[in-house]
């Protein structure tokens, strides 16, 4: 499996004020799945992602990533999970902006290899960037610089792409051209893709979905089918 | 308390280290201000009022006919008293110590009309043995009423009796003249005597100076005008106002010190307070935007807005200043009272100023509202719909100017080329953290380039310029032959003789000094030319000090005419001297007595010891002596000034530790709101997997280089204000040419960039605590 949750708990405060962003939530997830996480605000979809990311702790139960179990690391275990076991895509990008397109990537390329330009240059390739390489973050438009954000999640290859409402910024258009790379990512490179939103309509692209409320899984749906994300509609 | 103002109050307990930073500045600058203010205003009023109680002199005048001088002044108008008296620098022996020191006649059974003394027993006539000693003398000598000392008069050397112990507003500050301002205690001491008593010792039937108290004790310099007219046609060979009198002179260097302090000190602080505080509130509204939309898009008014972005100045500046100007007015009381202890000022007057207070706090107040007043504007300025949409911070990416000119740094590592970039990202906050700099060094260079010009000029005086170890003063004038036998004693390796003459010296001005008559080629004084050049002394005329160029308008070869006693000469200028202390004028036996036409005798000798020789044995021996009237140790007065030097060190210390809190506040501002700004950046490379310390690396790297880049330009500017600083306490009486060691400049540069360096390992460490999570879904940020 490539990310295993086992009565997983987030709780956030004590006592009366205890809220539990997470409530006892089980699922695996196997390699190479493409799996989005749908639910309203404050269903626990983003807390899932964020524990799966090793970027929060849980408060109980067993939760796996690549075999790595993540209860209990400590800050350079996580450190290192997080380097070298997912990629992240965030709904507001956080490129830096000091940094050209080429430079954004190539900093976390070099994380993990000794000279990551050329990485760098092949993954922006790969998003369709390559002519784009030299140009910074306020030059780019938003679905290119989440494009920039996406090559900078896969210049490290992780096996575990994280992707937290990544159309959440962008315009329809742009943001079926984002899933569709997403998806193209997960096809080819075989990488487990884990998609946090509240678009219920970008489920239909997905091997399977995952709703939540409250802070637990409510429905976990296997699409036999899934759509291309170029015929999303919502 | 309204929803706004618990807002203003939490956002600040939030960023509570950030305005910690900038109250303690801002109390900084005001405890300097108001403590040297109300310190230079206490010791100002202290030394006027001890100058009116004690009828302290508007003007005296020596020489010539004193008593036709003292006829014509009583008839001005605006002269209220004209004393006469009997004024002597003769030797006095105390306790088998031969010292030149100072009688000074008074009148029996009563204060003179002018220059009284403190005193509660009065001299009689019936016992002109009885005398008063002057507080420093009986101070050092341990004298008291009943201890015995004795006076060199004309018929040899007389017992007295110390009768009483007196205070002079003539020598609050023991000076023996102006040229001669610092004075070991060894070497000085000064006994009023009943005036027919000082006659008789001085050898002379009538008074030798008058001194002259104004109506009112007012200052009037018209009036001090017409005198000196009057004296310089009665003959007179000196004469000063009170302003120029020795103590008073050396006490208004003083004072100039501390008005200088409570200007140049706090102006630096509050200038670093302010931008601070502009940094920190700039940063707050930034980061404040959407509220700020949503403040207005409610109803808010643009005035409410920006007095309440004006508050977050207001807070840290009245927390600020209104301690820091208590804490000032309290600490210029302490200040005052253990100056004027330290100096025996005879009244001490410490007052309470509201003036102080309320400045000292305006101060602090005006400063944080003037670095409030621009973020506060643009904060009410803002459009509400665009303030509340908020923006990611993806603007201002470009290449650094340095990458730019030098094309080849773009393949520097990225870290490095984030740090390049990141100091132009926010130039307004990177020309700040220089300037935090360049304020930080500029404190501690004038403070500390002080310290090393006081030891060099030291040096430069005691030990290059003068080359004797001793002056042995006669009983009267004596041959080369005296002078010669001195070498016979043991521990004694030469002696010359040397003649000091009051001298006046006048072409376009005039101005009172010394002549110093030495052997021709004499090895017992170096002469430094203004070149910095050592120069032998001419047989062709006069080597006098440089400040005379301006005083008296004089050139290298132009005549002047010379007033010594009743002879008034033509002279030539040779070249001029830089000397640290004092203006003299020197001349070779040679040129003095060609000039004067007559043979000089000598008066003293100066004397070089022996390798390794104990200084006591030889002094003993030399006091033994018949001829011999008194002694004056060069090295005691080195010794006293560098005793005077821990007071420096203190102060050196004190602006060490204030410009390092003012760098730490500074910089610690600017570094925090810089590691604040790039919080998501932080968080994502965090979330991407790179290690915290790589992340410190970066902002270190980057907080470094901009510290780095302000330290040529502190310390260039430093040392262009501590030249200014240095300038500014020059006179003819001293010399003050900035002297920094290469290892202060080294030394300084290095404190700064720790204290830079210690200043972001706040901001560093809550790198730490950083909740990634959130931060990187936070659009505000």
């Amino acid at each position: 499996m490539a990310v295993s949750l086992a009565n997983v708990w987030k709780t956030y405060g004590e006592g009366p004020n205890a809220v539990h962003a997470l409530a006892g939530v089980d699922a695996e997830i196997p390699a190479g799945q493409f799996t989005v996480i749908l639910g309203p605000s404050g269903s626990g979809k983003t807390t899932m992602l964020n524990l799966i990311g090793g970027i929060d702790d849980v408060t109980s139960g067993d939760l796996l990533v690549e075999d790595i179990k993540l209860t209990g690391l400590g800050p350079d275990d996580r450190t290192a999970f997080r380097r070298n076991t997912v990629g992240f895509v965030f709904q507001f990008f956080n490129l830096i902006p000091t940094l050209t397109a080429l430079e954004n990537v190539e900093l976390v390329a070099n994380l993990t290899m000794h000279d990551g330009a050329e990485r760098a240059a092949e993954v922006l390739e790969q998003v369709g960037l390559g002519d784009r390489l030299d140009h910074f973050p306020s030059m780019l438009s938003g679905g290119e610089q989440q494009r920039v954000a996406i090559a900078r999640a896969l210049a490290k290859s992780p096996p575990v792409l994280l992707c937290d409402e990544p159309t959440g910024e962008l315009d329809f258009e742009t943001g079926r051209l984002i899933l569709g790379l997403l998806r193209q990512v997960n096809r080819d490179l075989g990488q487990t893709v884990l998609l946090v939103t509240h678009n219920a309509a970008i489920g239909e692209m997905a091997d399977r979905v995952l709703r939540l409320r409250s802070g637990g899984i409510v429905e976990d749906r296997h699409n036999p089918a899934p759509i291309e994300a170029g015929e999303l509609i919502w | 308390m309204s929803p706004l103002r618990h807002k203003l109050l939490r956002d600040i307990r939030t960023q509570r280290a950030q305005f910690i930073a900038v109250t303690v500045t801002i109390f900084l600058g005001v405890t300097m201000f108001a403590a040297s203010y109300d310190s230079y205003q206490n010791l100002t009023a202290s030394y006027e009022s001890t100058f009116t109680e004690f009828r302290f002199a508007n003007l005296t005048v020596a020489g010539g006919d004193v008593e036709g001088f003292a006829a014509a002044a009583r008839s001005q108008e605006g002269v209220e008293s004209v004393e006469l008296r009997t004024v002597a620098d003769i030797p006095l022996q105390v306790g088998g110590l031969k010292l030149l020191g100072r009688v000074v006649g008074m009148p029996a059974d009563a204060q003179p009309m002018v220059n009284q003394v403190s005193t509660a027993n009065y001299l009689s006539i019936d016992q002109p043995a009885v005398v008063l000693v002057e507080e420093h003398m009986a101070d050092h000598f341990d004298l008291a009423p009943g201890s015995a000392f004795e006076i060199l008069g004309a018929t040899g050397w007389r017992s007295v009796t110390v009768g009483g112990v007196a205070s002079s507003p003539e020598y609050i500050w023991p000076a023996r003249d102006r040229q001669d301002l610092i004075t070991a205690p060894d070497n000085f001491g000064v006994a009023f005597v009943v005036e027919s008593f000082a006659r008789e010792l001085v050898g002379v039937n009538g008074p030798t100076e008058a001194t002259v108290y104004y109506t009112d004790g007012a200052d009037n310099p018209e009036l001090s005008e017409v005198l000196l007219s009057r004296a310089t046609k009665a003959g007179a060979t000196a004469s000063y106002t009170r302003d120029e009198q020795p103590s008073n002179a050396a006490l208004s260097e003083d004072l100039k010190g501390f008005e200088e302090l409570a200007v140049f000190f706090p102006a630096m602080f509050l200038a670093a307070a302010a931008m601070a505080t502009y940094v920190m509130i700039s940063r707050l509204v930034h980061a404040q935007q959407p509220h700020i939309g949503v403040l207005i898009a409610n109803g808010f008014t643009r005035r409410q807005v920006l007095r309440h972005y004006l508050g977050y100045g207001v807070v840290p500046g009245l927390a600020g200043a209104i301690p820091g100007a208590i804490a000032g007015v309290l600490l210029a009381r302490v200040i005052t009272g253990f100056y004027t202890e330290m100096l025996s000022v005879p009244t001490t007057l410490i007052q309470f100023y509201p003036a102080t207070l309320v400045g000292g706090v305006l101060f602090g107040l005006v400063t944080s509202l003037i670095a409030a007043a621009a973020p506060a504007r643009r904060a009410a300025r803002l459009a509400p719909a665009e303030a509340m949409r908020g923006s990611a911070p993806t603007g201002g990416g470009r290449a650094s100017l340095l990458e730019r000119i030098v094309p080849p740094l773009r393949r520097m590592p990225i870290p490095w080329r984030m740090a390049l970039r990141g100091i132009e990202r926010n130039p307004r906050r990177s020309i700040f953290t220089v300037l935090g700099v360049v304020l930080s060094l500029m404190l501690v260079l004038v403070s500390w380039g002080m310290l090393d010009s006081i030891v060099r000029l030291m040096d430069r005086q005691f030990v290059e310029i003068q080359q004797e170890d001793a002056t042995v003063y006669f009983t009267g004038p004596v041959g080369t032959s005296e002078v010669e036998s001195l070498e016979q004693m043991p521990g004694v390796a030469s002696a010359e003789a040397v003649l000091h003459s009051p001298i006046v010296l006048a072409a376009d001005g005039r101005y009172e000094t010394t002549l110093v008559t030495f052997e021709a080629g004499t090895v017992m004084h170096q002469f430094f030319g203004e070149d910095g050049k050592v120069r032998s002394l001419p047989d062709d005329g006069l080597l006098v000090g440089k400040a005379l160029r301006d005083v008296v308008g004089i050139s290298e070869g132009d005549s002047v005419q010379l007033v010594i006693g009743d002879a008034s000469v033509q002279g030539r200028i040779a070249g001029f001297v830089d000397e640290p202390l004092g203006t003299m004028a020197y001349a070779s036996r040679t040129y003095a007595e060609d000039v004067l036409g007559s043979a000089l005798p000598a008066t003293a000798a100066l004397i070089a010891y022996d390798a390794g020789v104990e200084v006591q044995e030889v002094r003993a021996a030399l006091v033994d002596l018949e001829n011999v009237a008194a002694f004056e140790d060069a090295n005691a007065l080195y010794d006293t000034v560098q005793r005077f030097m821990i007071f420096f060190y203190v102060f050196v210390g004190v602006m060490l530790v204030f410009g390092g809190a003012m760098a730490f506040a500074l910089i610690f501002s600017a570094m925090s709101v810089n590691i604040a700004e790039r919080t998501r950046e932080v968080a994502t490379l965090l979330a991407v997997g790179t290690e915290r310390r790589q992340i410190s690396r970066m902002i270190t790297a980057e907080n470094m280089t901009v510290a780095l880049a302000g330290i040529p330009l502190g310390l260039g500017i430093g040392y262009l204000a501590a030249k200014e600083a240095m300038a500014s306490f020059s006179s003819d009486l001293f010399a003050f040419d900035l002297y920094i060691r290469p290892s202060t400049l080294v030394i300084s540069a290095l404190a700064i960039l720790v204290v830079a360096l210690l200043s972001q390992w706040p901001g560093l460490r809550a790198i730490g605590r950083l909740d990634i999570a959130k931060i990187v879904k936070d659009r505000s940020l």
